[in-house]
């Protein structure tokens, strides 16, 4: 019978490391990725994945198992440590466009150059449509990357984002409104600036 | 239906999510008779095809070999700590203490600390000579973590004279052989911190009234309440206290 996450993580904390690494082997591909897609950085989400699980190590024991999944409840470090790290690089990179109304954003700076979400980009639709997550408010960024992209069920997205199943489902109502809206102006950028296209690798 | 209803169930309709087969039969209807809903159903279906092809991509993507092999060490170290850390039991209470309680007997031996400051420094500004009496406070050494680098201090320890008052001698690092203390455990004054993650630490001796043995759950002998009792506190490279034993 495969242990329930509550169980691996009592028997973690009772000091048994093969909870622990079957754990983190469960979980830590979903944080990698929620951290990637929110911030486009290979180097933010390594720190955010380590940040969370040295986070369950001290403080394991204020998981309640009857309030959600362990996993929401990771997701929901993941968040806070992805928001921490961004507000420390707001000062040297604007990533994120904070308006609403979806205004064109300098694409070309939303992905580092250590990025392997950049690195692997060799779909450009696939390009275009990570840009244009990117470019999203992080309020509407984070429920589109845990529920369109992770398939989380609202309810767990709003367990991890603390906030009412109904404001889930508005900001992703609202969310797509402004993806499509972001990709049809890149199309249109992409088309009007063939050169642009110079600029990545594709090898 | 209209368009303003459509558009409430068109990201469950392009997602094929809609658990009400009447509205999803009612919002497909709908894009028959309203080429604008059509397309925007269309135009959801396929960002969620894409979105659905980037995640595909990602799908393969984890943290590299070095993020697993720190956090290993994280948990071993931190596994290490907590069980030399048992060695004394307590009791149970003190295990289940509140965070309030830890803050208050937190901000009481900072208090306190202040206080035998000013006053050993008033005392220090006074008798210039007593300053070398002063020994600085024993680096501890915590698992996983360098102790702090002498810094000439001890040396004076190991020059004071013998006869010194009790309450401005401080003890150096190494005991000598004649003069065993004994110690309990430290108690953290922090719920959950561990003290192992933090940079450098520092000990510094100080009295208390011996109701302070209550305070982390050890019992307190009626006739020790307002004896001085010395302890070791161990402070942060903030100055914060962060954990507390008793020396006999």
């Amino acid at each position: 019978m495969v242990p329930s996450d509550a169980e691996l993580l009592r028997l973690m904390l009772a000091g048994e490391e093969k909870a622990f690494t079957e754990l983190y082997r469960r979980h830590k591909g979903f944080v990698y990725r929620f951290a990637l897609l929110m911030s486009g950085q290979a180097s933010v989400a390594e720190e955010v994945t380590q940040e969370v699980f040295l986070a369950l190590l001290r403080n394991g024991h204020r998981y309640d198992p009857e309030r959600g999944s362990l996993k929401a409840y990771l997701c929901g470090a993941a968040r806070n440590q992805v928001l921490l790290l961004m507000e420390k690089e707001r000062p040297y990179v604007q990533l994120v466009e904070e308006s609403d109304e979806g205004e064109a954003v300098p694409i070309a700076q939303l992905i580092s150059g250590d990025d392997p979400l950049g690195d692997c980009a060799r779909n450009e639709a696939n390009r275009l449509v990570r840009q244009a997550v990117l470019a999203l408010p992080a309020r509407y960024r984070e429920v589109i990357v845990l529920c369109d992209f992770q398939e989380m069920s609202y309810a767990e997205a709003a367990l991890a984002l603390d906030c009412p199943v109904g404001t889930v489902n508005s900001r992703l109502h609202r969310g797509h409104a402004l993806l499509l809206k972001k990709l049809r102006a890149a199309v249109r950028l992409d088309s009007a600036a063939p050169n642009a296209q110079g600029m990545r690798c594709f090898a | 239906m209209n368009c303003q209803d459509f558009e409430k169930l068109a990201l469950d309709l392009a997602c094929n999510s809609l658990l009400d087969a009447a509205a999803r039969d009612q919002g497909l209807i709908h894009t028959e008779v309203c080429s604008r809903c059509a397309a925007r159903l269309a135009e959801e279906r396929a960002l969620l095809a894409r979105v659905r092809a980037v995640a595909a991509e990602l799908a393969g993507e984890e943290p590299p070999a070095r993020v697993d092999a720190a956090l290993l060490a994280a948990f071993r170290a931190q596994t290490a700590a907590t069980a030399s850390s048992t060695v004394i039991p307590i009791p149970s209470r003190a295990r289940h203490w509140s965070s309030w309680k830890l803050a208050a007997v937190a901000a009481g031996i900072l208090l306190l600390i202040s206080v035998m400051a000013i006053i050993w420094r008033s005392a220090s500004s006074r008798m210039p000579r007593r300053e070398e009496r002063v020994v600085a406070p024993a680096p501890v050494n915590t698992p996983g973590h360098r102790a702090a680098p002498p810094d000439g201090r001890d040396q004076m320890a190991a020059e004071q004279p013998k006869n010194l008052p009790k309450r401005v001698r401080r003890r150096a690092s190494v005991d000598s052989p004649d003069e065993v203390e004994v110690v309990t455990r430290f108690f953290p004054l922090r719920e959950g911190e561990d003290l192992t993650t933090l940079d450098s630490l520092q000990v510094m001796r100080i009295e208390l009234p011996g109701s302070a043995f209550g305070e982390v759950g050890l019992p307190v002998d009626p006739e020790m309440v307002n004896e001085p009792v010395k302890a070791d506190v161990v402070l942060g490279q903030d100055g914060l206290a962060r954990a507390i034993r008793f020396v006999r």
